[in-house]
């Protein structure tokens, strides 16, 4: 793959987020300007406080950048009301996140078409039956989450992220909640999302070895992007990490 | 412990608040309903307490005749006892007195002051006298048959001015006088909303009593001797043939403050009853917070545990912050019940029960109860949540947030069904014959029973009631569904006070239902005429006897008969006997008697109802020993037994009340018209004959009838006014519920958020929530107050009650109710639940 045909799926352009005023202010994202390719699982790496949450929170709609802009699929997020923002998040979006990722009351089945039944929609059947599938699950669908091991309940949230076959997925530390070898599943599942059902993927980590699943890996400190890796490996990961100070 | 449970309240002041306002809410009525009733007895107490304040002694008949409800027939002394008294040494001066009842009729025909349970309408003797608070401020005191004065607000409202012709309506008839003089009473215009109508002695003892007799002799000494001597030496010089009795003015006074306290404690009782009621509704709210706060402190309580503190004083810390709930939120209600008590007094006054209005009396009693009842009430109801608090493992601080989620157990499960069947069981004796009195445990023990087995039930009914928003509301339905089915004992918690008044309420209605029902039977069977005149006067006054006689004169009347109230002591206690007159009420009321004829009632018989005949074994030619209010003996014997007994268990003959000096008035004077005649003229005639005496209602036989079913609505509107309550901290019970479990869900709500539901659809979620879990209680209030209804129906079977009544349509309103009470109790914290911090809470751990 070229740059010049890849497809922006998310970018953000000068976002800045500040805490505070004046003498005070405390710059999470300083003028970060990055895209996220459609087709590719990219990997945010940064020490804790660098803004990686942060920068994902704001491209996803879950926050409000203070300047700049956060762009999905051609649409300015900041232009939009609270309404606007949670259609795009059950439509456009996908979400896994580190722990408490599912609705207690609902099954394994309710939980991974929530967003397509929060948006009254039924769904692509024959697609969700397909990410079930991958994700090994056919089996423990009527399952509630407190009935599911750990593994289990990220494998639902993966599913429950890629059901409505969103334009990006945003995971948020999707492994660390999780033992090495559940960890190494759960990265399988999203790689395969990626490369056999064509999904997006921006995953933020600092696991050197759960980056390394990933396509490209940005770096980011005190609030800037610093630095940029392809086609990563868990020591090359590494190496770099200790020259950035991490 | 006690500084970590201090910090524990302050820093949490959101929970503080909502603890704090269920014990409000509940010590708020208790303290209003106190406030209230001392009110209204400190405003009858000056009232009445200034009426002999000036007066040294009172010289009354000895003889009395008390019945239920305080009510009691004192005999009339001659008037000739006053010129005796005037002559005991010491004394100033001595004046007969009456109060007895008189109605002035306006300029426009109509009574003044209100008619029934209203301020009392009083003739009165209006002299000259130093000990009495009547002075003259216009005209002069009455003097001779024909002059009258009246009381500065009743001439007002009457637009009467001196020298004008007043009708005025009083026990031998209706009159009309000149009026002479404007009284004023003490510094008051009109005492206490009363009217009063002044005569002079004779002319008062002529036309309110008895010629010749008067109700007291007020005497004011000379101050040579004190008034106990005074009194002493009045009686010493009195016949003892005249059977009287003297009192010092300050025991008079005193007494007249009890009988007044008596009448008023009976309206206490019930405002009390149904304000403990509340505050048992308000249990289960405090109960139910301080579980799900102690759930929600799991971790913080097993961190405590974990670092050193013993159990006793994990409990202890909980059980402080109770205390200080406890005591914070009384005084807190003890302030919103004083503005409550002013807001039952408009409501009383909404349903026609007029009282005075005057300063809130608020003692040291109000405020001690209240803010003990309230402290203690918190406290216990705190009591098992702090056990369950100091209970948690120390390890529970590293395990994952497990909030209760314990499945009801098998004991739970036993004791709910023994409590029932316990209860089914007293209720069985009772209907195969026990005392009455069992009823009330009996029921107890069931409400127990389902308010233990609640946490079993609330699962499989709210999963039931929820199916329809699931169906129709798709993923929110389907969540408040699961939601309102999470926590079993929560739910059912929550839904408890809930139950207990829609079961109050639908008990009370059913039982309504089926009075309202034999009312419309009874009367339709045993009421023949076409007419009835009614008062709302009872025991005081009422319609005059004469009334009876002029109508039955009518042309177009076949028949008119009165009935009348009158008191006598029958084999030494005090009863409410009715009295008829056996050659008119023939064809008009029909009492079902038994082998006997109304001609059989004589002056020196009785009827008795079939229930009392049973009760007492009494049969025909049985001996009853009466006394009137003349203090004499007289026997009687029973020569009818009745079956229908709607006007009164016993039956006399108003010519023996003749013959007694007893006054007496009828409560309603019973018509039927002649055969073929044309309605509109019969009730012209009659209309024209009601108005000369300037009272009574003339009633078509629907319209009375519909009247006392009328009256059964008044008294369930007063009931509902007091349920009322309850009703409210049901409803709060649930927005504190739902809050905390709002505050308990913030990651789920997040997560929920995040992932794309909209406000408006958190909103829905939040609200059919609610609306299910007020229909649990709804629906289990039915089931058991149709139960409840129908066991108090069945036990009042020797009342008359023969018939219980589904009451449909208030069953269905009570339903429809409860859903609103949902959807308006889910406003505030659907609010909330809309407001939660995605990013917050989705970071914290």
């Amino acid at each position: 793959m070229t740059p010049q045909t890849r497809t922006v799926a998310a970018s953000t352009l000068s976002a800045s987020k500040v805490y505070g005023s004046g003498d005070d202010a405390v710059y999470a994202l300083n003028d970060v300007s990055v895209e996220f390719f459609a087709g590719e699982f990219t990997a945010i790496m940064g020490p804790s406080g660098s803004g990686k949450s942060t920068l994902m929170h704001c491209i996803a709609g879950l926050d409000e950048l203070s300047s700049g802009s956060a762009i999905i699929d051609g649409t300015d997020l900041s232009t939009m009301k609270d309404k606007a923002l949670t259609e795009l998040r059950r439509e456009k979006i996908g979400f896994v996140f580190q722990s408490f990722n599912l609705v207690p009351t609902l099954t394994a089945d309710e939980n991974i078409r929530l967003p397509l039944m929060l948006g009254n929609d039924k769904g692509n059947e024959e697609w969700i039956q397909k990410v079930i599938s991958t994700v090994h699950l056919n089996d423990r669908l009527t399952h509630r989450p407190s009935e599911l091991s750990g593994g289990q309940q990220q494998r639902v949230a993966v599913a429950r992220a890629l059901a409505s076959e969103p334009r990006i997925i945003f995971a948020d530390e999707p492994t660390g909640n999780l033992d090495s070898t559940t960890g190494a599943e759960i990265l399988t599942f999203m790689r395969k999302a990626v490369d056999d059902l064509g999904q997006t993927i921006v995953m933020v980590t600092h696991d050197p070895v759960a980056a390394s699943y990933a396509d490209r890996i940005i770096f980011l400190a005190d609030g800037k992007v610093v630095n940029e890796m392809t086609e990563p490996t868990a020591e090359k990961v590494l190496d770099l990490m200790k020259t950035i100070g991490h | 412990m006690f500084r970590i449970a201090i910090k524990g309240i302050l820093g949490r002041k959101a929970r503080l608040i909502l603890t704090s306002l269920a014990v409000i809410l509940g010590t708020s009525f208790l303290a209003g309903t106190s406030v209230f009733s001392d009110t209204l007895t400190r405003t009858f107490d000056n009232l009445f307490s200034d009426v002999f304040k000036n007066v040294d002694a009172y010289v009354r008949s000895s003889q009395v005749i008390e019945a239920d409800f305080g009510q009691e027939e004192r005999q009339r002394i001659p008037l000739s006892l006053v010129d005796i008294v005037k002559t005991v040494p010491g004394v100033k001066n001595a004046v007969p007195d009456i109060q007895a009842f008189a109605r002035i009729i306006g300029k426009d025909g109509k009574p003044i002051g209100s008619d029934g349970q209203g301020p009392p309408t009083f003739g009165t003797i209006g002299v000259e006298f130093e000990g009495a608070l009547w002075t003259i401020a216009d005209g002069e005191f009455p003097v001779g048959p024909t002059q009258v004065a009246l009381d500065e607000a009743s001439a007002k409202a009457g637009k009467y001015v001196l020298g004008d012709t007043v009708k005025v309506v009083a026990q031998s008839g209706s009159r009309e006088f000149t009026l002479v003089g404007i009284a004023s009473y003490g510094d008051v215009r009109s005492p206490g909303g009363a009217t009063f109508a002044l005569f002079d002695p004779a002319t008062a003892a002529d036309f309110l009593t008895k010629p010749g007799f008067i109700d007291a002799v007020l005497i004011t000494g000379d101050g040579s001797v004190s008034d106990a001597k005074l009194a002493k030496a009045i009686q010493a010089a009195l016949p003892t043939t005249d059977k009287t009795e003297t009192l010092t003015g300050a025991e008079i006074t005193l007494e007249t403050q009890d009988q007044i306290g008596s009448a008023l404690d009976f309206f206490g009782i019930l405002l009390k009853t149904f304000s403990f009621i509340a505050l048992g509704v308000g249990c289960f709210v405090i109960y139910n917070v301080f579980s799900i706060s102690a759930a929600q402190r799991q971790r913080e309580n097993a961190l405590l545990r974990a670092i050193g503190a013993s159990r006793s004083q994990v409990t202890r810390a909980m059980l402080i912050e109770s205390l200080a709930v406890g005591v914070f939120g009384s005084m807190i209600g003890l302030v919103a019940g004083i503005g409550l008590s002013k807001g039952l007094s408009a409501l009383l006054r909404a349903l026609n029960i007029d009282i005075p209005s005057g300063g809130l009396v608020v003692t040291t009693s109000t405020v001690q109860q209240t803010v003990f009842v309230g402290t203690i009430v918190t406290v216990l109801s705190a009591i098992l949540p702090a056990l369950r608090a100091g209970k948690v493992p120390p390890l529970a601080a590293m395990r994952a947030t497990a909030l209760e989620v314990s499945e009801p157990g098998r004991k739970r499960l036993i004791g709910g069904l023994i409590s029932i069947a316990l209860g089914l069981a007293v209720i069985v004796m009772v209907i195969v014959g026990a005392s009455n009195s069992y009823l009330g445990f009996g029921i107890l023990l069931v409400f127990i029973g389902t308010i233990v087995l609640g946490p079993i039930i609330a699962r499989p009914v709210a999963l039931f009631l929820g199916r329809p928003a699931a169906r129709f509301r798709g993923i929110t339905g389907v969540m408040a569904r699961q939601n309102s089915a999470r926590n079993p004992k929560r739910t059912s918690r929550t839904a408890s006070p809930v139950l207990i008044g829609v079961a109050l309420v639908t008990a009370v209605t059913a039982l309504a239902a089926s009075i309202k029902g034999q009312i419309d039977d009874v009367f339709t069977q045993q009421f023949k005429g076409d007419y009835a005149i009614s008062t709302n006067n009872r025991g005081f006054g009422g319609l005059s006897p004469s009334l009876a006689t002029d109508i039955a004169q009518l042309p177009l009347v076949e028949g008119a008969t009165g009935i009348g109230l009158v008191t006598a002591k029958l084999d030494g206690k005090g009863q409410y006997l009715t009295s008829i007159a056996p050659e008119t009420i023939e064809g008009i009321w029909n009492i079902g008697l038994i082998d006997a004829a109304y001609s059989d009632l004589a002056t020196d018989s009785i009827f008795i109802s079939e229930k009392i005949a049973k009760k007492k074994s009494f049969t025909e030619g049985s001996t009853i020993s009466a006394i009137f209010a003349d203090g004499q003996s007289r026997t009687l014997t029973v020569s009818g037994i009745y079956i229908n007994n709607e006007i009164g268990d016993y039956i006399l003959n108003k010519g023996l009340i003749a013959s007694t000096s007893v006054v007496t008035f009828d409560i309603g004077v019973y018509i039927k018209s002649r055969p073929g005649s044309d309605q509109k003229e019969v009730l012209s005639s009659l209309t024209a004959a009601v108005k000369k005496y300037g009272q009574g209602d003339l009633l078509t036989k629907q319209q009375y009838i519909d009247k006392q079913s009328g009256q059964v609505n008044q008294l369930l509107g007063l009931i509902y006014g007091l349920l009322m309550l309850s009703v409210i901290i049901s409803i709060v019970g649930i927005i504190i519920t739902l809050l905390l479990s709002v505050f308990e869900r913030q990651r789920e709500l997040a997560l929920l958020r995040a992932v794309g539901m909209t406000r408006s659809q958190v909103r829905t979620t939040v609200r059919w929530e609610s609306v299910i879990t007020s229909l649990l209680g709804a629906v289990m209030g039915i089931v058991l107050g149709i139960g409840l209804g129908w066991v108090i129906v069945f036990a009042l079977k020797d009342q008359g009650l023969t018939s219980f009544k589904l009451p449909v349509t208030p069953t269905i309103v009570i339903m429809i109710m409860s859903f609103i009470v949902g959807l308006f109790a889910a406003i505030y914290p659907a609010w909330r639940a809309t407001r939660v911090n995605i990013l917050d809470s989705l970071n914290t751990n």
